[in-house]
């Protein structure tokens, strides 16, 4: 074999076009969740959530890469009961947080808003909030973003096939950086 | 008449190997393995993808993990780019005492363990062949350096070894392609090393990742996308689908067969010969006998020892191979739970970070015990390191816009290490059979192996050595950890079927014959009298191409 075809055929194997892959993917276990596990406003609560903690800025944010469903799925199918019950417990505790401060659901009152919840919810001060739910909720959020399309093309660089090794790449404090 | 003119039981790296050797040298030659096939290219269902196109973003559930890969987990099978590489310690399990874990991690497919290797490659040196005649632990190795340095050339130049000729009389050079190149934080670390701790030597892992092409053999050099577990279409680097198994087709002298469990061996006691190779169609559980005038057990190196100790006359409980009364025993690991790190303070270095996701790191080459006894080490023999320099990306707290462009930061440049122990051949770490029988009838492995003092002492000497080593270097929070030692973690299980001169002393001979069968040939771990500290697979691809070479000889004259 031609080294050249190999790596032309790799460009097209690794490249954009993976749209039929992916849509036969979706059916495997690991890609969307088994059977849905959200309320619809569940799904509003958990969308409003991550578009706070990675907000679309010049690039899309949490919602836009599918973050939510994500999280749906991983819910789902990969937790433990008992993590899963705490997710959604804490969840419904910023539900209620929400509706006690601002008579509103979570997803319907402000950024500003959300993020004064979210900041008390980091600083551990809302009462009945499962230890560390917050930082857990942050982790998956974070995973599931830079694990995304969206995140690995878009917010930072994707290399699907670097073909060299540079140990001494010029680098720019705050410039997009590689994807995994 | 047989079947075949030879049987290769396993498909891995030494199976491979001596699948090519034999059927090149003109042989007709089965070779089997007990798991699914794999064809090169087709069968990576994971290559190329990116993160979102992994089953769970790349992580098995736990639940899943516990309930299948209980023991491959610490391989990496939780992986989903790679779980599919793995034994399933479910449906083919293993037996120890619950006090002394043994860590056991399979593959279970055509190809073995060389598709998910660590690739590291390095020669062993006249000092660790001598070290059990030296300090009289285990069985005297009765092979040299020089026995086998010719084998090391012949098996580099065709699997493909980047590395740096460094000079190192307790890591000697062989047929290097150039090596992957370090990165500014591990050249900066090496600078100041070797100034101020004259014998410490920072060098390239020597790895059997290509950095030049081989179109003969229709492989290309790696592009540096770290993901070989996967399998890799290029063929940058070795395995039984890029490099021995095509050649063994082209010869057109090859037979493979998958799916096919090898559960003993037939035994002739009055010509001391291996009549016949017993196995189980794992799809269907038909039985059946192959024959062949010599066989090459090459299963990997527990299950090597497995079969031969499951080759029992009818009515008897002892193998057919055991008169030394040593099959089984001086059972062995490295041991590598030691973990060095620290930051390198130097501002000069901000505006570098990596373009490339390099499949291999660096290494320092074993420093104690290398002439003759160091006063001040309360072991004997010796320990590497292998490590990696590196940003991680920065790690800001919060959430909001401030935490997403922290992100596009790099944290600052770090490197870490990880320690490589030799552990002693003890008599009494055995694998023996037990009465609980698996799927296919097959009595189950049952360990009982654990690391001594010797392991431990050296364990902690790497971690004060590792230390001192990156604070005179100069780097900053430096940092250690001990995580628990258990046997076979690193995956470099070894011995049961030593190699020795006496008959008595040894399973194996010189050129890996059985004392007790001289056309079975055991080129796989499971003939290892000691361990060294480096890691093993280049040494089974030398004595699996050097006992081939002598079988086929043997063969050719009649004498087998």
């Amino acid at each position: 074999m031609d080294r050249r075809d190999l790596l032309a055929g790799a460009g097209a194997f690794f490249g954009v076009s993976l749209a039929l892959p992916l849509a036969r993917a979706l059916a495997a276990p690991g890609f969307a969740a088994s059977q849905p596990l959200f309320t619809q406003d569940q799904q509003a609560l958990v969308a409003a959530v991550s578009d706070r903690i990675v907000p679309a800025t010049d690039t899309p944010g949490a919602v836009a890469a599918g973050v939510p469903q994500f999280i749906e799925m991983m819910l789902a199918d990969w937790y433990a009961a008992v993590d899963r019950n705490d997710f959604l417990s804490g969840f419904a505790t910023l539900e209620a947080v929400a509706r006690g401060r601002h008579d509103r659901a979570f997803a319907a009152i402000t950024p500003a808003q959300q993020d004064v919840i979210l900041t008390d919810a980091m600083a551990n001060t809302l009462p009945a909030l499962p230890p560390r739910f917050f930082e857990h909720v942050r982790q998956i959020v974070l995973l599931g973003y830079y694990t995304s399309e969206t995140g690995c093309r878009q917010e930072r660089i994707y290399l699907p096939l670097p073909g060299r090794y540079d140990g001494a790449y010029p680098y720019a404090t705050g410039t997009k950086v590689f994807s995994s | 008449m047989s079947d075949f003119d030879a049987i290769v039981i396993g498909s891995g790296i030494s199976g491979g190997w001596a699948a090519k050797e034999l059927t090149e040298k003109g042989l007709k030659v089965l070779m089997l393995d007990r798991g699914r096939m794999v064809e090169h290219r087709k069968d990576y269902p994971t290559e190329g993808k990116g993160p979102w196109e992994l089953a769970y973003r790349g992580n098995l559930p736990p639940a899943e993990v516990e309930r299948d890969y209980s023991n491959a987990k610490w391989g990496g099978a939780g992986s989903t780019d790679r779980t599919h590489f793995f034994n399933n310690d479910r449906l083919n399990p293993y037996d120890y005492e619950a006090s002394k874990p043994f860590r056991w991690v399979r593959p279970d497919q055509v190809g073995g363990k060389s598709l998910i290797w660590g690739r590291v490659s390095l020669r062993w040196s006249q000092l660790s062949f001598d070290a059990n005649k030296v300090d009289g632990h285990g069985s005297p190795w009765p092979i040299g350096y020089d026995d086998i340095a010719p084998w090391y050339s012949y098996v580099e130049s065709f699997a493909g070894i980047a590395g740096a000729r460094d000079g190192l009389p307790q890591l000697p050079d062989g047929e290097f392609q150039p090596p992957h190149p370090m990165n500014a934080g591990e050249l900066w670390v090496k600078a100041r090393l070797e100034a101020a701790m004259p014998g410490r030597h920072l060098i390239n892992t020597r790895v059997a990742n290509m950095t030049q092409d081989k179109p003969e053999q229709g492989r290309f050099r790696c592009q540096e996308r770290n993901q070989c577990a996967r399998g890799c279409s290029f063929g940058a680097y070795f395995s039984t689908q890029s490099s021995t198994l095509p050649a063994a087709r082209k010869t057109n002298n090859l037979t493979l067969l998958s799916d096919h469990l090898v559960t003993g061996l037939d035994y002739d006691r009055r010509h001391k010969r291996v009549t016949g190779v017993r196995t189980i169609d794992t799809n269907t559980q038909e039985a059946r006998v192959y024959t062949s005038r010599i066989v090459f057990l090459c299963a990997s190196a527990m299950s090597s020892v497995h079969i031969l100790l499951n080759s029992r006359a009818e009515g008897g409980d002892r193998s057919v191979f055991d008169s030394s009364g040593l099959l089984g025993k001086y059972i062995m690991d490295h041991s590598m739970r030691t973990t060095v790190y620290g930051v390198i303070p130097d501002p000069a270095l901000d505006g570098l970070a990596t373009y490339g996701r390099r499949p291999t790191g660096v290494y320092i080459p074993r420093f104690r015990n290398l002439d003759g006894q160091d006063a001040d080490a309360d072991f004997v023999r010796g320990y590497g390191f292998q490590g990696e320099g590196g940003r991680r990306n920065a790690e800001p707290a919060g959430f909001g816009k401030a935490m997403k462009e922290g992100l596009r930061n790099h944290g600052p440049w770090q490197i870490g290490f990880n320690a490589f122990a030799e552990c002693l051949p003890y008599k009494d770490n055995v694998l023996t059979l037990s009465s609980k029988t698996d799927r296919f009838g097959m009595p189950l492995l049952v360990f009982d192996v654990t690391f001594r003092d010797n392991e431990a002492r050296m364990m902690n000497d790497a971690q004060r050595q590792g230390e001192a080593m990156l604070k005179a270097a100069g780097l900053v929070n430096v940092g250690s950890h001990q995580d628990e030692h258990v046997p076979g973690d690193a995956i470099h299980e070894m011995g049961g079927a030593c190699m020795g001169a006496d008959p008595r002393a040894s399973v194996v001979n010189k050129w890996n014959q059985a004392h007790d069968a001289p056309n079975l040939f055991v080129t796989d771990g499971a003939c290892m009298a000691s361990t060294n500290c480096v890691n093993p697979s280049l040494t089974y691809m030398a004595l699996t191409a050097r006992a081939a070479d002598r079988a086929v000889k043997l063969v050719k004259t009649n004498a087998l």
